[in-house]
């Protein structure tokens, strides 16, 4: 079988020949651009030009001639940036700054910096509903993000392998919460719902724009989409239930349902963290599969979310401990950690390997292949 | 009701609205300062520690808390001054270098405020150069704060700077973060770990005693 076919059998919860493996297919299964250029020089690869496919996250391309000999099942299709926009980097002393589409500033020191955090939210000190109400938003339609799109989607079909296309932004509470300030977002959850309803009605729909033209453009050549918004931390939801199913729930499910609307692709979500109370409600609003699988948060023992949730969902990560042996383990460490959560994770497809989020930066390169071996090692059905 | 419990109680259900009024309501009919922060401020911030440790107070239910404290605080700090009330300890805290994450920090922060101590907070991206400078200045309590297992190193190096500066004994010191653990913050010589920033309450006040 070929890749594509592989992870439908995977996430039709059937058994393929072996776990489908995936690097670099989505922004959340993806690698640090240190992390990838060491790997390359581990492995004797040539050298070749890297670029980064998340500027704020500083993720690499995964290189074609890296995804064949690491037998990835899968393939990102990136929307491009919008006509209206660029990066623009502005030296800031310590720092190297940007603003995004959104109007909001990220910067990452210059000494001992891996990425770029937010540290301008254009909506901080906003006070009435007009104001959120009449914040100008980017155009999700321009052509821009559209353009490259069939090209892409079509090389990787032309290799079978599954294609993944990816979101023009982050989760309707992230965008909310970058736009605003963290502090402000969760106080506008305790005591200003009516700002929380307004933009989130205003994210759906930016969303659900985008998501309905490109999946009318090239829908028949998508497999999975991508939604993502972190719904808890390391230990525990950052929301109650309450308010999560109060306040923020119906906007997912308006979004989820319009999506699979539209076509019949799978809606992979992401979010990190302990999110075990709220995994109930995620599949009963219809998401085909979970990410990142955070083994390492509170209540997220990979057997107990395999047996609870197993048949309804699909699990895309928990690959292995990236908050744990991952980083800091030996190769052995990590082989021991991987056949353990593939044993967890197989049985009965409905898994798709990779690593527990991002490879970061402290990864060393022989802890990547360890994984990539034990994978090769422990990962067939048959 | 009488007024301290009216202050407890919206302390508690975070009214930033109602809490300044209040508050001098309760200074113009004789309570005292230290009286409010006491059975007032520190008494519901104790709760709201508790009730996040059990489950049923989040981040936005903290937070809120949190706040009104903090504005009925500004209210009595002068006063407090004053009178000579002492706070607990002071703490030193801020996100180490290369992590610019802070909102966990700053939670910290808040409720070590709310327990009584006083902080000294120096932002996000802090060098080990800076915090040893700040205990120079005075402090108690070192909290160190890294979202990243990347930046997590910047916490040893910190320690092995304050040790160098001949300041390790003069101060404990306290870790946490995402990918912090217990034993990470015993294998790099701190004195302490907490999980959350209730946590940080009660490590802070065993370490003080």
């Amino acid at each position: 079988m070929n890749s594509r076919e592989r992870v439908l059998r995977a996430l039709n919860h059937q058994e393929p020949d072996r776990v489908p493996f995936d690097l670099g297919g989505t922004g959340l299964s993806s690698i640090h651009i240190t992390a990838y250029n060491n790997l390359r020089r581990y492995l004797d690869m040539p050298k070749t030009q890297t670029r980064i496919s998340h500027v704020a996250e500083q993720l690499a391309v995964v290189n074609e001639d890296l995804a064949v000999q690491l037998e990835v099942d899968v393939r990102p299709l990136m929307p491009g940036l919008s006509s209206k926009f660029e990066y623009v980097f502005r030296d800031e002393g310590a720092y190297e700054a940007y603003t995004d589409e959104w109007g909001i500033g990220w910067h990452k020191p210059n000494d001992g910096g891996f990425y770029y955090d937010m540290y301008q939210h254009p909506l901080a000190d906003a006070d009435t509903l007009e104001v959120f109400k009449n914040y100008p938003f980017p155009d999700p339609l321009d052509d821009g993000r559209f353009e490259t799109l069939r090209s892409q989607a079509e090389g990787a079909a032309a290799k079978g392998k599954a294609v993944v296309l990816a979101g023009i932004c982050a989760g309707i509470t992230e965008v909310y919460s970058w736009l605003r300030g963290y502090e402000q977002f969760f106080i506008d959850l305790a005591i200003n719902p009516e700002y929380v309803a307004c933009m989130l009605d205003r994210l759906v729909e930016f969303k659900c724009a985008y998501w309905e033209r490109a999946l009318r453009e090239i829908g028949d050549l998508v497999d999975v989409v991508i939604e993502a918004d972190d719904l808890a931390s390391q230990n525990a939801l950052l929301m109650s239930p309450k308010t999560y199913r109060s306040l923020i729930k119906p906007h997912h499910q308006r979004l989820f349902s319009f999506i699979k609307d539209q076509d019949a692709v799978k809606v992979f979500y992401h979010s990190c963290g302990a999110i075990r109370p709220l995994i109930g409600d995620l599949i009963d609003m219809g998401i085909d599969i979970l990410n990142p699988v955070q083994i390492s948060a509170k209540d997220m023992d990979l057997r107990e979310l395999k047996q609870e949730f197993g048949q309804d969902v699909v699990f895309w990560g928990g690959g292995v401990d990236t908050q744990g042996v991952f980083y800091s383990g030996t190769p052995d460490q990590v082989r021991e950690d991987v056949k353990r959560n593939i044993e967890a994770l197989a049985p009965g497809g409905g898994f798709v390997f990779a690593a527990v989020h991002n490879i970061q930066a402290d990864v060393p390169p022989e802890n990547i292949l360890a994984m990539w071996k034990a994978w090769q090692e422990y990962g067939g059905y048959v | 009701m009488d007024q301290l419990t009216s202050i407890y109680h919206i302390v508690l259900a975070g009214d930033m609205g109602v809490v300044q009024e209040k508050v001098q309501a309760a200074l113009t009919a004789g309570v005292t300062a230290e009286e409010i922060l006491h059975k007032g401020l520190i008494a519901a911030m104790d709760e709201v520690g508790r009730l996040f440790e059990l489950g049923e107070y989040y981040v936005p239910e903290m937070l809120i808390s949190a706040r009104a404290m903090q504005v009925a605080l500004g209210i009595l700090k002068p006063m407090l001054a004053e009178t000579g009330v002492e706070p607990m300890g002071k703490v030193i805290i801020g996100t180490v270098k290369g992590d610019l994450h802070d909102i966990g920090k700053n939670l910290v922060g808040m409720m070590l405020e709310g327990a009584g101590f006083q902080i000294n907070d120096l932002g996000s991206d802090v060098t080990a150069e800076q915090f040893v400078e700040a205990v120079q200045n005075g402090g108690d309590i070192v909290g160190l704060s890294a979202l990243l297992t990347t930046t997590m190193p910047s916490m040893e190096a910190t320690i092995k700077a304050l040790d160098a500066a001949g300041l390790r004994e003069q101060v404990k010191i306290i870790v946490g973060g995402a990918p912090v653990t217990p034993d990470y913050a015993q294998q790099i010589g701190a004195d302490g770990y907490a999980a959350d920033a209730s946590r940080a309450v009660t490590l802070a006040k065993s370490l003080v005693k």
